[in-house]
């Protein structure tokens, strides 16, 4: 009946494997939304030689150790296929090669069954296989290589096959430890002379270690070596003072050792440095939230985008792909092959069996915690492999000489176990992995569930612009629906076209480096579809392909035969312009000189950001300038004299006129801290200009007019303010009277005199026009009245003549 | 559209994982059933104990529970009512498919055939057992006799 259930379990990890396999042969339709797409099928060979080797694995174990555990090779068999897949989906290559590993590993270990080792020959000779341990780590520090080119230089290579010696050089610790340990106990001598050869050895490993650069390991060391020591002897002590030696160690490495400080700043505090010193943990993080809990599906995630996924990072990369739901699964797996460790360890035939056996299961849940945690936050960061399911040669040989070792003690075991004299350190390390896993469980659901949706709008989230190369994003119109920027191409092609360059400062872009700007950036939601759509097609499409729905159209309040007309007027001067109607405040007109080419972003755009004239800021909006002589024009229509005589007079003047207040409109403006007189934007100043057209009113600016909704058609995106009444209209009227004289529209020119030097030309609709009501502003960043007065009439001209 | 296919195929791949720890789960659970059936049927043999303090008290006690404890308190399995037994004084116990003596450190001591024991002995039929003055004898695997009613005899008056 035992073999029955081994059998069964291990069908079923052939279907699971299987059917990922399916899934990632099909991702690629799933992504691109088409069946006329190139199917992936190289994995396909990981899945044949999981198959094949591990049909003999069984065979081989069924005969050899008939009595063993039934749970532990389908569970470690599971574990090797599931991350396998994992490492052929993120890269091809790495899973060729860890598929040759793997049957390599598990045929020569099946085979080997054959020959009956056996686990007292460790015992006899355990000084001399532990030097031989530590002379191949040894000589990675004269011959060692790394097979990434940089970085620690941990392996032993030729032939283009390398190995890591310290990888098992952890497990022959163990055996080390439960070797002599097992001898010298019960120990009747004090702790000091009875550690002291496993002190030095240790010593010696943990300095080969530390010399190399291998921190990970090294940490692992520590704690492998205390939880060891602590179960056969079974006094608390232990742990205190290897805790305090590991803490010790931690902070002399902090200080002295750049590469600790670096895991241990990204630990703490991960946010202050998201691109440099902690971008691979907040990578990861981000993957994780990404993958929420159902995850994104095998081969539709971005696992990619983190760097080393296949190794340090895999869990991460499973947690993107199979979510929550994959990752309880995962541990659970972990889980269950631990607490099978401890069973063998406790119904082992002899002390040396008991302690090697939980020995290697501490191993496995050790280093799994570890990296787990790392990847979650948890823990700082050890680049150490997840047993089983890691890229790695090395870590793969480790993990399936313990999982034999288990095994063999498991057959060995007899109806009468050793006697144990303090069972405590048993239950201590059961609950300690235990609560480990219900942390990590946890913490993993705290960040997909309770962050997750601040971490995937971060913009260094670099699956946005992914999303937006595959879903069409909403496209930007004028108000006669004529294009301004669109997105068109294939899918998983798609490319944002900016058809109007002149209007670059005030559309913006976005782009998968420097972000985004303007409008594309305030209107994100919108045309990202993430607003406008119902929430039930947002769910749904997140769901199938882990991206928004397609993105919707909108419609700005822009006038582009007028704003061509504009563009050409200011030409090449440094300045701003705006044209608005005076009663309904949409911008007709917005210019920002000099501008950009948002088409040629990748070549441009590190200049951009540091060009001294500025051409990223939007000058109408964001620019902030003296407002000069225009004070008096509106202080005599308000105040009725020509300046504010005290400080409370002119702060209520601007209130009135709104220049203590930025604007309220869809779009990026110029801070204004309240309370604070000084300079104006264009728009604020063409706002407060309005009331003498608009019968003494302060309209609300509007740019993005409506929204081209899937169910609705277009519906309107309403002003964000009210409008606010400023002046009696008679008092407006006149002013503007006064100052049309006898043109069709009135007109202010400032007075250039502060420094640096610019022209203000105000003009406005007079209360009889019976058209759209208008008003202008030209700003020029030069000592120019008349040209600004010229650009301003012949713009109003082509405005309201026919 | 492969999207919704492969949904269902997703589903299907997180029902497998499940399956796989469930059915883990199920035989664990089924394992742990069968040898908790298994010692539950274990038959224990019955142990029947002569108790005999000086010449006054004599009892009988017939037993199948596992493990029987011995003292001067009342509350024990089998109470030997001497000053000179401890409260707790020894115990009797079944394992390994035989009956043990072990002193639970008692004040006199207890005495296996005349000798003292320090570690649990085994104990087999026949064998006497003193706590301080009071005698147990040890019959093993026996059922005690039960003297058959007697019929009273009709009277006649």
């Amino acid at each position: 009946m035992v073999k029955n259930i081994e059998s069964r379990l291990f069908m079923l990890a052939a279907l699971f494997l299987a059917i990922y396999s399916v899934i990632l042969t099909l991702s690629p339709s799933v992504r691109e939304r088409s069946w006329d797409v190139a199917y992936l099928w190289q994995h396909w060979v990981g899945f044949l030689l999981w198959s094949a080797v591990f049909a003999y694995a069984y065979k081989e174990f069924k005969r050899e150790f008939s009595e063993s555990d039934p749970f532990l090779l389908p569970i470690a068999a599971l574990l090797t296929g599931w991350g396998l897949l994992t490492i052929w989906r993120l890269s091809p290559l790495f899973g060729f090669r860890q598929s040759l590993w793997m049957a390599g590993i598990v045929f020569a270990i099946s085979f080997s069954l054959r020959f009956k080792l056996d686990l007292e020959l460790f015992r006899r000779y355990k000084y001399l296989i532990l030097a031989g341990g530590l002379l191949l780590t040894f000589l990675t520090l004269i011959l060692g290589s790394n097979p990434a080119g940089t970085g620690p230089r941990l392996w032993l290579g030729c032939c283009g096959l390398y190995f890591q010696p310290s990888e098992p050089l952890k497990l022959l610790l163990v055996g080390y430890l439960a070797a002599y340990l097992a001898d010298r106990l019960p120990a009747r001598d004090r702790l000091i002379p009875l550690l002291l050869p496993t002190i030095l050895v240790a010593g010696l490993a943990l300095l080969l270690l530390i010399v190399q650069r291998d921190l990970g390991t090294a940490s692992i060391f520590i704690i492998l070596y205390a939880t060891i020591v602590f179960l056969a002897i079974g006094r608390r002590r232990v742990l205190l003072i290897s805790g305090g030696i590991l803490l010790l160690a931690g902070l002399i490495g902090y200080f002295f050792i750049e590469l600790i400080q670096i895991r241990v700043d990204a630990w703490i505090n991960p946010w202050l440095d998201p691109s440099g010193r902690s971008y691979q943990i907040i990578q990861s993080l981000l993957a994780i939230a990404n993958g929420g809990i159902a995850g994104r599906g095998p081969g539709l995630g971005s696992p990619g985008l983190v760097p080393i996924p296949h190794s340090d990072f895999i869990f991460t990369a499973i947690a993107e792909e199979m979510g929550l739901v994959g990752v309880i699964g995962l541990l659970a797996l972990f889980g269950f092959l631990i607490s099978r460790g401890i069973r063998i360890a406790l119904l082992a035939p002899g002390r040396y069996e008991r302690l090697l056996a939980a020995g290697i299961t501490a191993y496995f849940s050790i280093q799994s915690l570890m990296i787990i945690g790392g990847n979650l936050r948890v823990l700082p960061l050890t680049g150490v492999t997840l047993p089983f399911v890691s890229y790695g040669g090395s870590s793969l040989l480790t993990s399936f000489i313990g999982l034999w070792a288990l095994l063999k003690i498991s057959d060995q075991s007899l109806d009468e176990p050793a006697p144990l004299l303090k069972p405590i350190p048993y239950y201590i390390f059961s609950a300690t992995f235990a609560l480990g896993l219900v942390v990590i469980s946890l913490v993993t659901g705290w960040w997909i569930i309770f962050r997750g949706s601040d971490l995937l709008t971060r913009t260094d989230n670099a699956r946005r612009s992914i999303s937006d190369r595959y879903v069409h994003r909403g496209d930007l119109l004028d108000r006669n629906n004529s294009p301004i920027n669109v997105s068109q191409g294939e899918t998983g092609n798609l490319t944002r076209y900016y058809l109007v360059p002149e209007l670059a400062p005030i559309t913006g872009y976005t782009h998968n480096i420097y972000g985004q700007a303007g409008l594309e950036a305030t209107l994100d939601e919108y045309l990202r579809g993430l607003r406008g759509n119902p929430a039930s097609l947002i769910w749904w499409d997140r769901l199938l392909y882990g991206t928004p729905p397609p993105g919707l159209d909108i419609r700005l309040s822009i006038d582009l035969s007028l704003q061509e007309t504009a563009d050409n007027l200011l030409g090449s001067h440094k300045g701003g312009l705006v044209l608005m109607n005076a009663n309904t405040g949409e911008l007709l007109v917005v210019v920002s000189q000099p501008s950009f080419d948002p088409n040629n972003l990748d070549e441009i755009g590190t200049e951009l950001a540091i060009d001294k004239n500025a051409p990223l800021i939007n000058r109408v909006t964001q620019g902030q300038y003296n407002p000069e002589n225009t004070i008096s024009l509106f202080s005599q229509a308000i105040l009725g004299s020509d300046s504010p005589s005290t400080s409370a007079q002119k702060m209520d003047l601007y209130q009135s006129l709104g220049f203590d207040n930025q604007p309220q409109i869809r779009i990026p403006v110029a801070e204004v801290t309240a309370g604070e007189l000084g300079n104006v934007s264009p728009l604020q100043m063409a706002l407060a200009a309005a009331i003498f057209s608009n019968n003494g009113e302060r309209p609300t600016p509007r740019i993005a007019m409506g929204l081209n909704t899937p169910m609705q058609g277009w519906v309107v995106l309403p002003a964000l303010g009210e409008p606010v009444h400023v002046l009696a209209p008679n008092t407006a009227h006149e002013t503007a009277q006064t100052l049309a004289g006898d043109k069709l529209y009135w007109s202010f020119t400032s007075e250039p005199g502060g420094d640096p030097a610019i022209t203000w030309y105000l003009a406005g609709t007079l209360p009889e026009w019976k058209g759209t009501p208008l008003i202008l502003v030209v700003l020029l960043e030069e000592n120019n009245p008349k040209l600004a007065a010229r650009i301003g009439e012949k713009l109003l001209d082509s405005a309201i003549g026919p | 559209m492969s999207a919704p296919i492969v949904l269902g195929l997703r589903l299907f791949l997180g029902l497998t994982l499940y399956l796989f720890l469930g059915w883990v789960l199920l035989t664990i659970w089924r394992d742990i059933r069968q040898q908790g059936k298994l010692l539950a049927e274990k038959k224990i043999p019955g142990i029947n104990l002569t108790i005999k303090i000086g010449e006054k008290y004599s009892q009988n006690h017939f037993s199948t529970q596992s493990e029987l404890l011995l003292g001067r308190d009342p509350h024990c399995d089998i109470p030997l009512p001497d000053e000179t037994v401890s409260v707790r004084h020894a115990r009797l116990s079944y394992h390994h498919a035989q009956w043990w003596i072990e002193d639970l450190g008692s004040t006199n001591g207890t005495q296996l055939n005349k000798e003292h024991i320090s570690i649990p002995t085994v104990v087999i039929n026949g064998d006497q057992i003193e706590c301080g003055k009071a005698a147990v004898t040890i019959s093993l695997g026996i059922e005690p006799s039960h003297p058959k009613t007697q019929k009273i005899p009709k009277m006649e008056i």
